[in-house]
């Protein structure tokens, strides 16, 4: 067990740190200059000149990143050139938007998608059911900015009953939550129905059923416990994802978390706030995925660990 | 985890799974949550006597040393003030002094204001004058320190009065000193500072520069008259669309620097006025003056044709929604000592024959620009290369993206290009910055590629330097006059316009009143009902 | 399959309409119709942006600034004009050339190299099988669409340059389930059997291993292609599309944003029809899915 986790978390502060290292040099491949994104047009190539000194890029890239490389391993990411505060405080104060739209977009998913995947499991290839799972092909096949703007349009400028951006009160988290669990449905519901098919075939139900418990029963208390272990894997994974993947969504909601500090930090070239988001998110994914990794054994004792992985 | 004993009880290795998930679902809640619940209230909606300005862009600090753009002068004037600021019609105004005069060819006499207080009750003092200078000359990587030719030395003279004394003559000392933000000494540092008290009219309540985040309220110990607002709150919403919507639902109060298109969605609905007035920026379609000697657009008469091509009327009314004015000059006409120059004529049929008879037919033009880089911008660039096109010279759009690397290609570092869409910024609100910006490259500048675009032209660049030492005033403006017609001759724009400053507010809003610099003074703004 | 051998006149206490009501019957019609309608939605996009320069529609870049932000069905415009006066339709149809090809390109090459490295992976195993999963596994963790932006922005918003971004974002997927087709193939008899013969391992991969996992994964890169058009239109929303003046899907949307209040025809209209073709596409992979899978437990 300990030597498992070991070597789990070995590989994964690989990941992480290799995952950095291309973001290092990347950003700073890639054309653009920082010094550029913060002097006024009327600024002379000595001001830049400045700037970029100030910002340590003056030097070779080979000692930028040893100087990045000394700095990572004193646990210091950097000052971010906007901010002008260390960018990782920075990504940590808009961490818990990403996260409250994650939970809450994971949270409605689950709300809907659950019972959704039972009714679907439960008249299992009706015309019913063949719509039902058509619609959320649907939903999953528009892009999530469309998605966004469409909602924008009917709830803020023709109903305006919701506010259309930033999060200033609780309802504002209504749309893009929404946009995202529209995203999820399909997934989710169609994993739900699948265990389901298959819990509800399984000979303990058939048991269960001849004893006389209920359809509704059946379904709810053996059918989708028994696939309670692969619905948390997969909305744990959702929910990682979430966590770095919530870009447009944010950025056409004005959400002021990580997804739309990161476009600001590329449009300025914010180097030091880059790789600090790509550390925080790189980290806090693959800690779900070692969450839910090792909630395997404790949901399911079915599943040894070591093994199975 | 793994060696659960063989004979555990099902019940207690149950409960462990169940208590693992409650307190999973509990955990992710309290981090999710926990934060947020301070910062957000119950409703969206504004209070009665609360104004809420929607930026659209981040206000990193309530310090201007590193961070200026038009509507952050609003926010931050509202908090720090300076000794003068630039008032209607583009004069200086005194503020925290009462006094601001010339009175030797380089000293200025300046007098505090008698009784002028910071919120926290202590009075302004010339060594907070003397400190704030220098810990602007002392801040890494300031652009405010280029509008200055040379930062004045404080002399006190007595408790309030003091002499600022430049080496040099510096007549636009009372314009410039604008942009110094006085803050008591002692807690003033060589950066952009995170807080700390102002003497303006409202004072910092809650500040969330990560987001962008702002709550004013009313300075009760303000100097000046009782400012109407009980609390000013200033977001941050990015998207241009989202801030139309919020303000047509009365999410937000004010909007500033809104599109000609936002301006066009906002007009005429109900509980909505756009306000309007002359910019001082000027909006270019600037030729590349670094071309070959034998480059068609390296003749003056080739640029001339070419903006025939323009139609510029259709471009203002239908583009940019009447929002702007075609420029008929080399600077926008709002800022003092610009005069009219001349005027950009459509006419097709002589663009092209025109191009003929000199021979530069086939022409390709490069044109680049970054995106954002004014209102509309792709818009006009499209609307351009489709009017070039039509009379026969191909063109090749290069837009880019914010953060990327159009400087290098604005110097001429990085590839070819024929035309940028380039804005340039009228500051200090006077001709001579923005001429000697733009036109007053020389060749020993451009060896650092530090002229505009290339624009080396010796007759100009000696006529801006002779006025700009020319102590006549009235001498001054003649020379000033004189050098604006011979920039006009040599083309160096194929189409230019001075955007008007645009600012959206709901109909509760009263007395704002919008300035050419694109900013307003926050203190005379009421609330109504 | 079953029952289409069955004989009219054939004695049995199954009749006809027992049959029309067991599940597989039903199964094999919801398929059936998934791939009917995702067949047609597919073909309602593709067919007119394929057949777009033959149609009698204006120039997408020909502008008539008089003509502004026309309303559907005006004259001239079926779909209306943008804001520089263009025609909308010609433009949604010149812009999902671009669109269409980018996924197209895409997911062939992002199917090649998942296939490649997927089946290397579990079929050689040990460093090989290390490189593909870290690699797998970083991709999981990296914030998908900077990278993709930062990419783009170092090379420059060209369509190969796009086009290599989105396989590179997608191979994972073909990887991940190449590899595990591949180490169920890996231990089948077969593949002992040409080991005895004397093939080298590449060889039997290449031979035997690959042909018989190709078909799977397949179905998954259609699958892809769906994604490869949404990824590309979010990318040109985000402004990293290829140069203007060029329509492009997500441009469209993301320009014509400026005027929700007053044009919805400009957001509305384009994102109705990337949302018409990777419905279709995915009810396509759908159809196909229900169908393998069944013919597998058959």
């Amino acid at each position: 067990m300990a030597a498992y986790l070991a070597r789990r978390i070995g590989q994964s502060l690989l990941t992480v740190f290799l995952t950095l290292t291309t973001v290092f040099l990347l950003v700073r491949l890639a054309p653009g200059d920082p010094a550029a994104a913060y002097a006024p047009p009327t600024a002379s190539s000595a001001d830049l000149q400045r700037i970029r000194a100030q910002f340590g890029l003056d030097g070779p890239l080979i000692t930028q990143y040893g100087i990045f490389l000394r700095d990572l391993f004193t646990g210091d990411l950097g000052t971010s050139y906007s901010f002008r505060a260390p960018a990782f405080d920075v990504v940590m104060d808009r961490m818990p938007y990403t996260i409250t739209l994650a939970v809450s977009a994971i949270a409605v998913t689950t709300v809907i998608a659950v019972p959704l995947g039972v009714w679907m499991a439960r008249r299992a290839d009706t015309k019913r059911e063949l719509g039902a799972n058509v619609l959320t092909i649907a939903g999953q096949s528009m892009p999530d900015f469309w998605t966004g703007v469409m909602l924008l349009t009917v709830f803020a400028v023709l109903v305006p009953v919701l506010p259309a951006s930033g999060f200033t009160s609780w309802s504002g988290l209504v749309l893009p939550t929404v946009t995202v669990a529209i995203l999820q449905l399909a997934l989710v519901s169609r994993l739900v129905r699948r265990e389901m098919t298959v819990a509800l075939a399984a000979p303990y139900t058939t048991v269960a059923r001849s004893r006389g418990v209920s359809e509704r029963a059946l379904a709810w208390r053996y059918g989708l416990r028994n696939s309670a272990v692969p619905l948390l894997t997969a909305l744990g994974t959702r929910f990682a994802a979430l966590l770095n993947g919530v870009v447009v969504v944010e950025v056409v909601f004005g959400w002021p978390g990580v997804g739309s500090l990161v476009v600001r930090a590329l449009a300025t070239r914010d180097y030091p706030l880059i790789q600090a988001t790509v550390v925080v998110t790189a980290t806090l994914a693959i800690l779900v995925q070692l969450i839910v990794d090792l909630a395997y054994p404790l949901l399911d004792p079915r599943v040894r660990l070591g093994k199975a992985a | 985890m793994t060696p659960t004993p063989q004979r555990a009880l099902p019940e207690s290795e149950r409960l462990g799974r169940r208590t693992l998930l409650r307190g999973c679902a509990l955990g992710a809640a309290g981090i999710a949550l926990g934060p947020l619940s301070a910062c957000a209230g119950p409703t969206g909606a504004p209070g009665p006597g609360t104004l809420t300005l929607g930026l659209n862009r981040s206000l990193v600090s309530l310090d201007n040393k590193l961070n200026q753009f038009d509507a952050a002068v609003t926010v931050q004037r509202a908090v720090r003030q300076a000794l003068t600021r630039i008032g209607p019609g583009m004069r200086p105004e005194p503020i925290l002094a009462d006094r601001f005069e010339m009175t030797g060819p380089t000293a200025w006499t300046v007098r505090l204001r008698d009784g002028v207080r910071y919120s926290d009750g202590s009075p302004v003092t010339i060594e907070d004058v003397t400190t704030a200078l220098e810990m602007y000359s002392k801040v890494n990587g300031s652009f405010l320190l280029g509008l200055f030719p040379e930062l004045p030395a404080v002399e006190p003279v007595d408790e309030r009065t003091f002499l600022l004394r430049t080496e040099r003559p510096v007549p636009v000392l009372d314009r410039l000193m604008a942009n110094i933000h006085i803050t008591p000494a002692a807690a003033n540092k060589p950066e952009e500072l995170q807080s700390g008290v102002g003497s303006g009219p409202y004072r910092v309540v809650r500040a969330d520069s990560g987001a962008g985040e702002y709550t004013l309220a009313r300075n009760t110990r303000y100097w000046g008259p009782r400012p109407h607002l009980d609390t000013v709150r200033v977001r941050f919403v990015p998207e241009e669309s989202s801030r139309v919507i919020a303000l047509r639902s009365g999410e937000l109060d004010v909007i500033d620097t809104i599109t000609p298109d936002s301006a066009e969605q906002l007009t005429g609905l109900p509980g909505v006025t756009v306000q309007k007035t002359s910019g001082v920026r000027i909006c270019q379609l600037f030729y590349n003056f670094r071309k070959g000697r034998g480059h068609p657009l390296a003749d003056a008469r080739v640029r001339h044709a070419l903006t025939y091509a323009v139609d510029g009327e259709s471009l203002v009314r239908d583009v940019l929604t009447d929002s702007a004015e075609q420029a008929r000059g080399v600077v926008p006409l709002a800022i003092e000592g610009a005069v009219r120059t001349g005027s950009y004529t459509y006419d097709p049929r002589r663009a092209k024959s025109l191009l003929k008879s000199l021979g530069a037919t086939d022409l390709r033009v490069r044109i680049i620009w970054e995106s954002g880089e004014f209102a509309g911008d792709a818009s006009v660039m499209e609307a351009v290369a489709g009017m070039l096109q039509d009379i026969g010279v191909r063109v090749r759009l290069q837009q880019f993206q914010p953060g990327g690397d159009i400087l290098k290609w604005r110097q001429g570092r990085a590839g070819d290009w024929d035309v940028i869409g380039n804005g340039y910024p009228g500051t200090t609100g006077q001709a001579l910055t923005s001429l000697q910006g733009m036109y007053g490259g020389t060749a020993e500048k451009e060896r650092t590629r530090d002229t505009y675009m290339g624009y080396v032209v010796p007759r100009v660049q000696r006529q801006l330097s002779a006025a700009a030492t020319e102590a006549d005033a009235r001498e001054r403006d003649r020379q000033l006059a004189a050098v604006q017609h011979a920039i006009w001759d040599t083309w160096p724009s194929l189409w230019a316009f001075a955007p008007k400053t645009l600012l959206a507010r709901r109909d509760r809003v009263h007395d704002l009143n919008l300035l050419r610099l694109n900013a307003y003074d926050l203190s005379t703004v009421r609330l109504e009902g | 399959m079953t029952t289409t051998a069955l004989k009219p006149g054939r004695p049995s206490a199954v009749t006809a309409r027992d049959l029309a009501r067991a599940t597989a019957t039903r199964q094999q019609r919801g398929a059936r119709f998934k791939l009917w309608a995702g067949a047609v939605c597919t073909a309602l996009v593709v067919l007119p942006v394929a057949l777009a320069s033959l149609l009698p529609l204006p120039d997408p870049d020909g502008q008539d600034l008089s003509r502004r932000r026309l309303p559907p069905l005006s004259a001239d415009h079926l779909l209306g004009t943008d804001q520089l006066g263009r025609d909308l339709l010609s433009r949604i149809l010149h812009g999902g050339q671009v669109s269409l090809t980018v996924g197209v390109l895409a997911v062939a090459v992002s199917g090649l190299i998942g296939i490649v490295a997927g089946s290397a992976a579990g079929f050689f195993g040990g460093w090989a099988d290390a490189v593909v999963s870290r690699f797998l596994e970083a991709q999981l963790a990296l914030p998908l669409l900077m990278m993709l932006l930062l990419v783009v922005a170092l090379f420059g918003p060209s369509v190969t340059v796009i086009t290599v971004v989105i396989a590179c974002a997608q191979w994972p997927e073909v990887a991940r389930l190449t590899r595990s087709l591949v180490l169920v193939e890996r231990e089948k008899p077969y593949v002992a059997a040409a080991r005895v013969l004397g093939l080298r391992g590449r060889q039997v991969l290449a031979r035997h291993v690959i042909p018989n996992v190709v078909r799977p994964a397949g179905l998954v890169v259609l699958l892809l292609l769906a994604q490869a058009v949404l990824l590309e239109s979010a990318l040109s929303y985000l402004g990293a599309g290829p140069q203007r003046p060029f329509a492009t899907w997500g441009r469209i949307i993301s320009d014509g944003q400026a005027y929700i209040t007053t044009s919805w025809w400009l957001v509305t209209l384009p994102g109705l029809v990337i949302a018409l073709l990777v419905v279709g596409v995915n009810l396509i992979g759908d159809g196909l899915r229900d169908r393998t899978r069944r013919r597998k437990g058959a």
